[in-house]
């Protein structure tokens, strides 16, 4: 079953811009994605579509069945969104209030918020965290908190707008564990890079994008050789005839 | 890490973090009001009083009052202001400048007043997550059906969330100015207008971030608040404030 049916996308920026040029794509529940392309090829303006956080110029942005703009409360709650920038996603004073700000949004009950929360923050690991401050976290526990604020709307397709950006090695890990582990619980995965070094070797499926189109959609193995063309480095095993591995081995 | 302002929520188990954002809220008016009429004694009592409940509650004084420091200039103008322009007694003179004993004393109430109702301010805001406070507003502004509650108290929680973000922002700037030797030009004016125009710029730039965020997690005026409930705490500290404010006016 797809989860996300996209036909024909296209947005304009206020400015004239071109952000995205008739993009069709379809993408089955359960699928490990990497979009990649340079600077300004349109992938996180492609994601922003999912939930509705920009709508389209023209054509047309379905999750599970149904048109995004039709629905857009159901969208954002089925498509959680981990942002570049970490700090700007927080927005609770402490962990444990960041986490609860989505259910609280959704007027869930008192009881029903504590639930989520406290499974948000057990499944990323920072339960023993809830009364910290959110902004005194490191960068890894942070976008696991961004991660497990998300976590707490329960979504089907979580999408990671450059997870590893400006984060050490450790957090590299942290967050990538976090990512397999959701993907293993059944969500979507959605990965926006232009570094596929630290996340390819986990992904069944590499989209490319440059000025605003889909240039390769297909099998990693199988398009990373002509990647280079388009702006995205390969990976550095590529390079040396070797097989892509996990940043976790 | 991350460096905050001291203007910023701090979680605590002090009595002012256990207290009811309502009562706390209360307090804050009653005290700023009642310190407007305060003697010399009575402001002496509240100084006391907010200096225990700083100590208690681990207010960061040494930043907090860094941050002050801004405060404190507009303090000092406050005083001279008073001091040559009251009439009275005159202190010292110098041709037809009079700094005046009356002008002295009336200049240092008013600055301690201003302190008193600023720390209590920091004071509330240090023991108070920004979603107590727009539970709050929201449930003061029930009762008048013509004001919008909900938006008021969302635009202050708003704000409350964005202060200690324009601060931080304000220090990040002023600190890569430093780096590259801002201090070698005497000129105020030149360096306010190089720290305020990127600071704007760059707090409207976080503000669009922060939108996008609140959206993306279905952010609406309509959401679950924190449960508000007094316990008898709050109306034991209800009453003694109460009588504090009852003497302070009465002496």
């Amino acid at each position: 079953m797809d989860i996300i049916e996209i036909k024909n996308l296209k947005h304009r920026f206020t400015d004239g811009t071109l952000g995205l040029d008739g993009i069709n794509l379809k993408i089955r529940a359960g699928a490990f994605v990497v979009v990649a392309g340079p600077n300004g090829s349109g992938k996180t303006t492609l994601i922003r579509h999912l939930n509705g956080l920009l709508l389209p110029t023209d054509g047309c942005v379905k999750v599970a069945g149904v048109s995004v703009q039709k629905d857009l409360m159901r969208a954002r709650r089925l498509v959680g969104m981990m942002f570049q920038d970490a700090d700007s996603q927080i927005v609770g004073e402490t962990v444990y209030g960041d986490v609860a700000f989505g259910p609280e949004n959704l007027r869930l009950n008192h009881d029903q918020i504590r639930e989520r929360v406290a499974l948000a923050l057990d499944v990323v690991g920072l339960k023993d965290f809830a009364e910290q401050r959110p902004h005194l976290l490191s960068g890894g526990e942070k976008r696991r908190l961004a991660i497990a604020g998300i976590l707490a709307m329960e979504p089907r397709v979580i999408a990671f707008d450059e997870p590893f950006a400006s984060l050490d090695y450790p957090g590299v890990k942290q967050v990538l564990r976090q990512i397999l582990t959701l993907h293993q619980a059944g969500h979507t995965i959605l990965v926006i890079t232009h570094d596929l070094e630290k996340v390819l070797a986990h992904a069944d499926r590499l989209i490319l994008m440059q000025k605003g189109k889909i240039v390769r959609d297909g099998v990693p193995a199988e398009i990373v050789g002509d990647i280079e063309t388009f702006g995205v480095r390969a990976p550095c095993a590529f390079h040396l005839g070797m097989e892509v591995r996990s940043w976790l081995n | 890490m991350a460096e905050l302002t001291a203007f910023s929520f701090q979680p605590g188990t002090s009595l002012l973090h256990k207290l009811d954002v309502r009562f706390k809220l209360l307090f804050l008016i009653l005290i700023s009001l009642v310190s407007l009429g305060g003697g010399s004694t009575g402001l002496g009592v509240l100084t006391g009083l907010v200096a225990g409940l700083s100590i208690h509650s681990r207010l960061p004084l040494k930043s907090g009052f860094k941050e002050f420091r801004f405060f404190l200039i507009f303090l000092v103008l406050i005083l001279v202001a008073r001091m040559l322009t009251t009439p009275g007694t005159a202190l010292i003179e110098i041709k037809s400048i009079a700094i005046t004993r009356s002008g002295l004393i009336s200049g240092v109430l008013i600055c301690w007043r201003l302190v008193i109702i600023a720390l209590l301010g920091f004071l509330f805001v240090f023991t108070t997550p920004s979603s107590e406070i727009k539970a709050a507003v929201e449930w003061f502004l029930k009762p008048a059906a013509f004001i919008p509650g909900k938006r008021i108290a969302t635009m202050m929680g708003l704000i409350a969330r964005f202060i200690p973000v324009i601060l931080n922002q304000a220090k990040e700037t002023a600190e890569a100015q430093r780096a590259r030797c801002v201090e070698n030009r005497r000129n105020p004016l030149y360096r306010l207008v190089r720290l305020g125009v990127p600071l704007i710029r760059r707090t409207f730039e976080q503000a669009d971030r922060l939108i996008v965020a609140l959206e993306a997690r279905c952010y609406s005026e309509n959401r679950t608040d924190p449960a508000l409930s007094a316990t008898r705490t709050d109306w034991f500290a209800l009453f003694i404030i109460t009588i504090i404010c009852g003497w302070i006016l009465s002496s």
